[in-house]
């Protein structure tokens, strides 16, 4: 449905691509025997040393679109290229592609160092030279003095790298990361965020990364593949995808966006007007696509682009006055549960407003959202 | 396959992941306040009780072992130093019926053959169970086939051990046995084989098929637990199917296998109802020994051999588990 999303943003070390150079799925498809269809026609483009993440529900299809590139599941349909070489066909032992599995998938048997070591081996390398490249690849990710502990005796931080350290000696040309922070602590989680991002930065390396977790993908990817019941929903950069998404599936994924469905009611230029059904909300927004009055729209505005009125004043379009049904306050900021006439409505304000607001749950309030922060999603 | 584009090969040194923080977050997180395990109550952790609690949960089976397994042990030990009468035996120390053993010929030619049949089971039911358990645990998918396949192979035990013996010698083996038959109208050998009558190749053949399932279970359930993704991460670093049974599956299904190796080779060395029927009596082991001594009422010369058998069982199993290392793998 999407074609490929608007440039990534600074992709480091990254040559142009020139149609030959990186990654091509093309027509991607994967029918599970019994029909279910678990990848449907997912077709992208990833540039060396680009960090995209598949960001989608569970059952999305996220995880088999990255298992098919690794080689652990086959394709139905569709061509997977790397520098324009195909990959399909070809046994996981024979990808340039390594994955981070999901449980870090370490060997029980085997200590830290061995782990690492491992993939050496299996290419034949001989015994000094990969000891001496594991150790330098467990320096990097600050494990020397733990390279003959079994996995069971380190931390699940400390195993996370122990997978980093062990898939990266292969040099692979794609990385594949499947929910790879899925495993740690939440406060462990926030740290190798940026740890692993940064990572990905100084080798330069094309990451895939797999999650169903919104936050995680902002504030990793250079873009994200917003997946949804087999199908690719949005391809953008993270910013796009948070303030601009294109359909009503992403808007409701990436969550605290106000849907709304309306028709709409007059159109002067590229500005149309929409109106909620029961005509108690108005919107105006901007729009490059004609729509005939009268037709249904769907538009969506982030809980964060509403701010709330000192006064009651203005009447114009992009303004309602609502009812609080509750206050939620969430240490930096407020979440406003509101409704207008029938339409549930979501606002995040600052926590400096949480004294002017607290214990009003059932009195009027007027709230307001500018123009461009409405957005018309695809009908 | 080389394009301009691919990056250079990782620079290592530049790369580093900023260790510190992480390690200080998982300081944190690993500084949270223990589980008050006072609240838990009396009974549990460092209570003096405890002691008591342990002692009373292994009272029934140390009472079990004791009755069943060490009293009858040393019941045997003590026989075998008292003196053969006529009457059976009365309570004079002597040597004489193990110097008597350590100088029987026979005694000695059926450990041997004994062992030998013992080992050829083990290692015949490790190499024929191996694939099949490999199939069961690794191959077949849904959990509900697993079982159903499982509880298929388990079928012959579903019948009593005797049966089975007996259905191996007369249908099956020997000189006009459906073995022999087969293999003629198959043109397969011109005249029948009279080693597939009452024979040591028949009671080899045999055990082999009445204990292999002795090593199928341990394979089954310890293939079952080794992480299927560990196995796929060896594929996708390098490992071709065989590198990755050596380095990733065997290894961790050592200790089924040394279970299994020992399920195998302490019941072929004592056994003796197989060797009985399927031999037909013509064929003799430590086990049948024993029971011949026993039926003659030679009751100290039946324990000294018995407890030579028992010897020889503790240095076998000794042997298993240092050829596979077993303690580190636990």
């Amino acid at each position: 449905m999407e074609e490929q999303g608007s440039d990534s943003g600074g992709a480091a070390g990254a040559a142009p691509p020139t149609g030959q150079s990186g990654l091509d799925l093309i027509g991607l498809t994967k029918v599970f025997p019994g029909g279910t269809v678990a990848v449907d026609d997912v077709n992208l483009h990833v540039d060396h040393g680009e960090y995209v993440v598949l960001l989608g529900p569970s059952g999305c299809g996220k995880t088999t679109t990255l298992r098919m590139i690794g080689g652990h599941e086959f394709p139905s349909q569709g061509a997977i290229l790397l520098d324009g070489e195909s990959l399909v066909g070809l046994p996981p032992h024979k990808r340039p592609t390594t994955t981070v599995f999901q449980h870090f998938a370490l060997f029980p048997h085997r200590t830290t160092l061995q782990n690492v070591e491992f993939g050496l081996k299996m290419h034949g390398v001989g015994k000094g030279e990969r000891r001496e490249t594991a150790m330098k690849a467990l320096e990097m990710v600050g494990l020397v003095p733990l390279a003959d502990r079994k996995p069971s005796e380190l931390s699940g931080g400390q195993q996370q790298r122990v997978a980093l350290a062990r898939v990266l000696v292969t040099k692979p040309k794609a990385l594949l990361l499947d929910e790879p922070l899925g495993d740690l602590d939440r406060l462990l989680q926030l740290r190798m965020r940026v740890e692993l991002r940064n990572l990905q930065r100084q080798l330069g390396l094309m990451f895939i990364h797999v999650t169903h977790n919104q936050e995680e993908a902002l504030s990793m990817a250079d873009r994200i593949v917003v997946m949804n019941d087999a199908r690719i929903q949005q391809v953008a950069d993270p910013l796009t995808i948070a303030t601009k998404p294109a359909t009503e599936v992403v808007a409701r994924f990436m969550g605290d966006n106000n849907i709304l469905r309306g028709v709409v009611t007059a159109q002067e230029g590229d500005r149309l007007i929409v109106e909620d059904e029961a005509e108690h909300l108005r919107f105006s927004v901007r729009s490059s696509e004609a729509r005939p009055v009268g037709s249904t729209a769907m538009i969506a505005i982030r809980a964060a682009a509403v701010t709330v009125e000192a006064n009651g004043a203005s009447d114009g379009p992009n303004s309602a006055e609502c009812e609080i049904v509750f206050v939620e306050f969430l240490g930096d900021l407020v979440k406003l549960h509101l409704v207008a006439g029938s339409e549930r409505m979501l606002a995040k304000v600052g926590a400096e407003h949480y004294p002017a607001l607290r214990g009003r749950e059932g009195e009027k309030i007027r709230i307001s959202w500018k123009e461009e922060d409405v957005q018309l999603l695809d009908a | 396959m080389s394009s301009s584009s691919t990056p250079e090969p990782p620079g290592k040194d530049a790369a580093r992941i900023a260790l510190d923080e992480v390690e200080e977050a998982e300081a944190v997180l690993e500084q949270r306040p223990p589980r008050d395990e006072g609240a838990l109550g009396e009974g549990s952790g460092n209570g003096r009780g405890s002691g008591w609690v342990t002692a009373a949960l292994a009272a029934p089976g140390m009472i079990w072992i004791g009755f069943y397994l060490v009293a009858p042990l040393v019941i045997i030990v003590l026989v075998s130093f008292w003196t053969w009468t006529d009457a059976g035996f009365d309570r004079t120390f002597t040597t004489a019926n193990y110097s008597e053993l350590f100088h029987d010929r026979t005694y000695w030619d059926n450990m041997l053959s004994t062992v030998i049949t013992s080992v050829i089971a083990v290692v015949a039911c490790l190499i024929l169970g191996f694939p099949v358990a490999y199939f069961l645990a690794l191959k077949v998918q849904s959990l509900r086939w697993q079982i159903a396949l499982f509880i298929i192979a388990l079928a012959p035990f579903w019948t009593s051990f005797l049966t089975r013996a007996i259905a191996w010698t007369f249908p099956l083996m020997g000189r006009e046995g459906a073995l022999n038959q087969m293999l003629v109208k198959l043109h397969i050998i011109s005249e029948p084989i009279p080693e597939f009558g009452f024979s040591t190749l028949s009671v080899r053949l045999a055990m082999i098929q009445l204990y292999i399932l002795f090593m199928i279970t341990p394979l089954f359930f310890t293939l079952a637990q080794v992480d299927r993704s560990a196995i796929e991460a060896a594929r996708d670093l390098g490992a071709n199917w065989w590198g990755t049974f050596r380095e990733v599956v065997l290894p961790q299904t050592m200790p089924g296998i040394v279970i299994g190796s020992i399920f195998i080779f302490v019941l072929t060395m004592g056994d003796y109802g197989t060797v009985a029927t399927v031999g037909g009596g013509n064929i003799t082991s430590v086990g049948t020994l024993i029971y011949s001594k026993i039926g003659a009422v030679q009751y100290p010369q039946g324990a000294a051999s018995a407890v030579l058998l028992v010897v020889a069982l503790m240095v076998g199993v000794w042997v298993i588990t240092r050829l596979s290392n077993l303690r580190e793998d636990l």
